[in-house]
């Protein structure tokens, strides 16, 4: 009867668990883009961070360079590469170098008089037509010919040759067999994605799409394809953290068994005791599922760590079952501790729903659903499936010794005044900075990949990713127009070498206003026709071979300006699209700088335009924005301690025990900082979600080892569960802090010296223990 | 026996005439660096009147090819490792690749392949047809065996005479030609060349 009811109550607990994770399977839709990690951007740069990082055309750019074989093959192979991209829908753009007046759509081409600023500098009249035609005839008398005969009739002064000069990219590689190669002798390519630059996920689907369209070519074998990018960067870190992330994970996992097999010696307890965390977890991504219609992934990595916690429900249980007593009795004797703790933790991660930040409100959810299931399940549903006879652990001869050892450690009263100071003199003299604001330096990449971006980047003339000059107007036309103003300043800057190439809005559309005067400056048909006929007067060029040319200045005087909106239908508008951007109610110009060397002068151009543009630092509008987070977090934390004291002090009912359960959980957390910042490390986000894991961790110790039941047998119980909870927590983050990847690392290391040192001064700090066992003797 | 020697001479028969051609093709290599005086006629669909320029045609070994203009104007193009690399009198150079251009890439392959007297490139890129006459005046006419390429030329035809070649002709697609004499006969050129006053020269009249 008894063995039936438990049978019956694990199928059902079993079959709850399933239903969790159907439901879960049916509904989880996890996204990858960093951003909904972030924080609401409150100033306007770091609004524009935060669409530029998602959105910008640096950070969709991947640069591509195809090597190991003969130039011809990889031209080859580069064009091969460009056909078949094109067609995709995951790449707004994909270019090698090769000209193609395809890029200009047929319709646009009589624009290409208000497009290109010859007129600004000639009139169509004879003496230039003469000129023109002139040098024609000779280009039709060189091995050329073949190239300009088509265009001729049309386009005798090549205009459309010099529009795509000024629309090639600023600072273009080297072109052999018709496609840009670098020095080395690399094919090279520019593709843009449509995924966001930061959203890993989308990012590795766009780099799989080319290295397989690259392998799908005839001829590529034996041939290299290397990438570069902010977008591969992101896949490169993400990829590298979770390798090292999942083969520590299996390593800390065996060792965690063993390490529970070796404490209850029983493998039913062992897979039991599985399951309260299991229901936590399940019961939480559950809960995100039916709240968010998406899932951060980061959220789900960072929430299994917290979630961490839980795992000394279990253990608590089986650690203080008592000989011959049922494991229902143990757990109601343990049990307002275990809310206690429970509640605690559920109140430091609430600071992460007050942080805003939809990230960690998920987060919030997550691990506050996780810890109540888990806790519950542990409380209601564990001990009725536990075996009814379990070993007393408190009889085992070496917790026996070990306890009395514990015992008979000197506790003083000075103790707290003394590690109080020494944190506060070790964060006084710790060198450097105190918090790290720059998120990259959490998963920095190796330095090949570094140089060999900053290679290709130069090869390429690709603009850096870290400044952006940037013109704010009402309107579109009035950036436009700005930008123009500012072209002759920035042309003057690059000339003097302060930077490779700046690219301006303007550069691949003119204001409408200047398209008008460019307009008015074009002949009638008359008055062309008659200049025409002058300047071809003893030429051989056939008669009436340039009507079409005739045809498209008519056409050119009446046309509507182009807009911004009518060029993004053709290819080069959606690079224009990039750099010309609505914002409510006003539109930003965003203009790209490649190989800049003096930022100074940028910054003094900026100054003197009299806030017509302004120098964007991406990397210092991001650092501002974690240090906003951070505040954010550090507010919410304050919040969450106030509510912690007033919680402890209720549920032990006393202000005094509150404060020997407190002390050391708070003198053990600025340790932990005052000696990572000695050794030289600067404070991150990572390292406050680790100290806060800590925090709770620490807190469960020092609950337990206040709890005077004035028993030693029960002493050794809480000693056996706290020593299992703390060698397995050692055993998990100790591993990670040796990994190699600073962001598992920091975790890692904070973690386990959080560990070690809420252990060590909740042992330490505990007032009465010894005096309660000494009267029990 | 009878039919074996029968199949024999069959085959003899059969590949006397490539043979004659590879001979030939033999015949007209020349080691590199060579040079040639040329004069260019080109009749186009755009113009009305032939363009005339002549100078000096150089095979400088492996696929450099340089053609130097004198006149009308001072012009050098250079054709080496697929790019075109042309040098004007007062002006920067300007390159471009040979992909961009078939005809000169026939143009590469067929001259390359002549002046290295090299018949099995030759016969790679295109197919060849000799017609040769008794007092030792031949034609080569090569078509592209590309389809792309013959998209854009449709043939070159080569006159000489004994071991030298007179004329060039680059016959493309659309109609355009090309008309290079070589050698001695490029002092020939007339003032107002025709199609027809070409192909006379060029027969040795």
């Amino acid at each position: 009867m008894r063995t039936g009811v438990r049978v019956a109550l694990l199928a059902a607990w079993l079959l709850a668990l399933a239903g969790l994770g159907w439901l879960v399977v049916q509904r989880l839709q996890a996204s990858s883009d960093l951003r909904s990690f972030m924080p609401a951007p409150t100033t306007p740069d770091q609004r524009l961070l935060m669409e530029q990082v998602g959105e910008g055309p640096g950070s969709r750019l991947l640069l591509v360079a195809l090597g190991g074989k003969p130039e011809a093959t990889l031209a080859g192979l580069s064009r091969g590469l460009v056909a078949r991209l094109s067609a995709d829908p995951r790449y707004t753009q994909v270019v090698n170098g090769s000209f193609d007046l395809g890029t200009l759509d047929t319709r646009l081409l009589p624009y290409r008089y208000l497009l290109s600023p010859t007129l600004d500098r000639q009139p169509l009249d004879e003496a230039y037509l003469a000129d023109q035609l002139q040098q024609r005839l000779d280009d039709l008398s060189s091995p050329a010919a073949s190239l300009l005969e088509g265009l001729l009739p049309r386009d005798p002064t090549l205009e459309t040759l010099a529009l795509a000069r000024r629309w090639a990219p600023p600072r273009a590689p080297r072109v052999r067999e018709g496609v840009w190669f670098s020095p080395q002798g690399e094919a090279l390519l520019l593709v843009q994605t449509r995924a966001a630059g930061f959203d890993p996920e989308a990012q590795r689907q766009a780099i799989a799409g080319i290295e397989q369209a690259f392998r799908a070519l005839p001829g590529s074998a034996g041939a290299t394809l290397v990438l570069s990018g902010p977008g591969y960067f992101s896949v490169v870190a993400s990829a590298q953290t979770r390798t090292q992330a999942d083969w520590i994970g299996r390593i800390s996992t065996v060792g965690f068994v063993l390490l529970l097999l070796l404490a209850y010696r029983s493998v039913a307890s062992l897979l039991l005791a599985a399951l309260p965390v299991a229901s936590g977890a399940l019961a939480g991504i559950a809960a995100l599922t039916l709240v968010y219609p998406q899932v951060h992934g980061i959220t789900l990595a960072f929430g299994f760590t917290l979630l961490g916690v839980a795992q000394e429900y279990p253990i608590r249980v089986l650690s203080h079952r008592r000989a011959g007593e049922d494991a229902v009795r143990s757990v109601r004797d343990l049990w307002p501790l275990l809310l206690t703790a429970i509640a605690s933790a559920c109140i430091a991660y609430l600071a992460f729903y007050a942080s805003g930040v939809n990230g960690l409100q998920q987060l919030a959810v997550f691990t506050i659903t996780g810890l109540l299931a888990a806790g519950f399940s542990t409380r209601y549903l564990l001990p009725h499936l536990l075996p009814a006879h379990a070993r007393d652990v408190a009889g085992m001869p070496w917790l026996v010794r070990a306890r009395r050892f514990v015992d008979r450690l000197p506790r003083p009263r000075w103790i707290a005044p003394l590690v109080a100071v020494l944190a506060a003199v070790l964060l006084a003299i710790a060198p450097g900075r105190f918090w790290q604001n720059d998120l990259a330096a959490l998963t920095p990449l190796p330095a090949d990949l570094l140089q060999r971006d900053a290679r290709l980047r130069a090869a390429l003339g690709a603009p850096d990713v870290r400044y952006l000059l940037v013109i704010e107007a009402p309107t579109a036309q009035g950036v436009l127009e700005r930008s123009e103003r500012l072209e002759p300043q920035v042309d003057a800057l690059v000339a003097r070498g302060a930077a490779d190439a700046i690219e301006l809005p303007s550069r691949y559309l003119p204001s409408a206003a200047t398209q008008r005067e460019r307009q008015r400056r074009l002949p009638d048909r008359a008055t062309l026709e008659r200049a025409l006929a002058q300047a071809s007067a003893g030429l051989p060029f056939r008669p009436d071979l340039f009507a079409p040319f005739v045809a498209d200045v008519e056409a050119a005087r009446t046309l509507r300006p182009l807009t911004p909106q009518a060029f993004a239908a053709s290819p080069l508008g959606q690079r224009l699209a990039a750099m010309l951007v609505r914002r409510e109610g006003h539109w930003l110009g965003l203009g790209t700088v490649s190989g800049l060397r003096d930022v100074a002068a940028l910054r003094a151009l900026a100054q003197g335009s009299g806030g017509a543009v302004r120098l964007l630092d991406l990397k210092q509008a991001s650092e501002s924005l974690v240090a906003a987070y951070r505040t954010r977090i550090l507010q919410a934390l304050a919040g969450a301690a106030l509510l912690l004291v007033l919680t402890i002090s209720l549920s032990l009912r006393s202000l005094r025990r509150a404060w020997h359960v407190l002390a050391p959980m708070t003198l053990a957390t600025f340790l932990v900082l005052a000696v990572e910042r000695v050794a030289g490390v600067e404070i991150s986000l990572f390292h406050l979600v680790a100290l806060i894991l800590a925090g709770g961790l620490g807190l469960h110790y020092a609950l337990f080892f206040e709890r005077d039941t004035g028993d030693p047998a029960e002493q050794r119980r809480t000693l056996h569960a706290t020593l299992v909870c703390v060698l397995s927590a050692l055993l998990v983050f100790g591993m990670l802090a040796w990994a190699s990847i600073p962001v598992l690392r920091a975790i890692g290391l904070t973690v386990s010296l959080g560990v070690a040192f809420h252990f060590c001064l909740s042992i330490l700090m505990a007032p009465h223990a010894r005096d309660g066992h000494v009267v029990q003797e | 026996m009878l039919l074996c020697s029968l199949i024999l001479s069959w085959s003899a028969a059969a590949s006397s005439a490539p043979d004659a051609t590879g001979e030939l093709i033999a015949a007209l290599g020349r080691p590199a660096p060579a040079r040639t005086a040329f004069a260019e006629a080109r009749f186009m669909q755009v113009l009305e009147r032939p363009l005339v320029v002549s100078g000096e045609l150089a095979w400088l070994g492996g696929d450099t090819l340089e053609r130097h203009v004198t006149r009308p104007h001072e012009e050098t193009a250079r054709i080496a490792g697929g790019e075109v690399t042309q040098q004007r009198a007062g002006k920067s150079a300007r390159s471009f690749s040979l992909e961009r251009a078939p005809q000169l890439r026939v143009l590469v392959d067929s001259f390359v392949a002549l002046l290295g007297g090299d018949a099995g490139r030759l016969r790679k890129a295109f197919a060849i047809a000799r017609r040769g006459d008794a007092a030792g005046a031949w034609t080569l006419t090569l078509t592209p065996r590309d389809v792309d390429v013959a998209r854009t030329v449709a043939s070159i035809r080569i006159d000489g005479q004994g071991r030298e070649a007179r004329c060039m002709w680059m016959q493309e697609a659309d109609g355009d030609v090309a008309v290079d004499l070589l050698g001695p006969l490029a002092a020939r050129m007339p003032d107002a060349p025709t199609r027809e006053s070409l192909a006379t020269l060029c027969r040795g009249g």
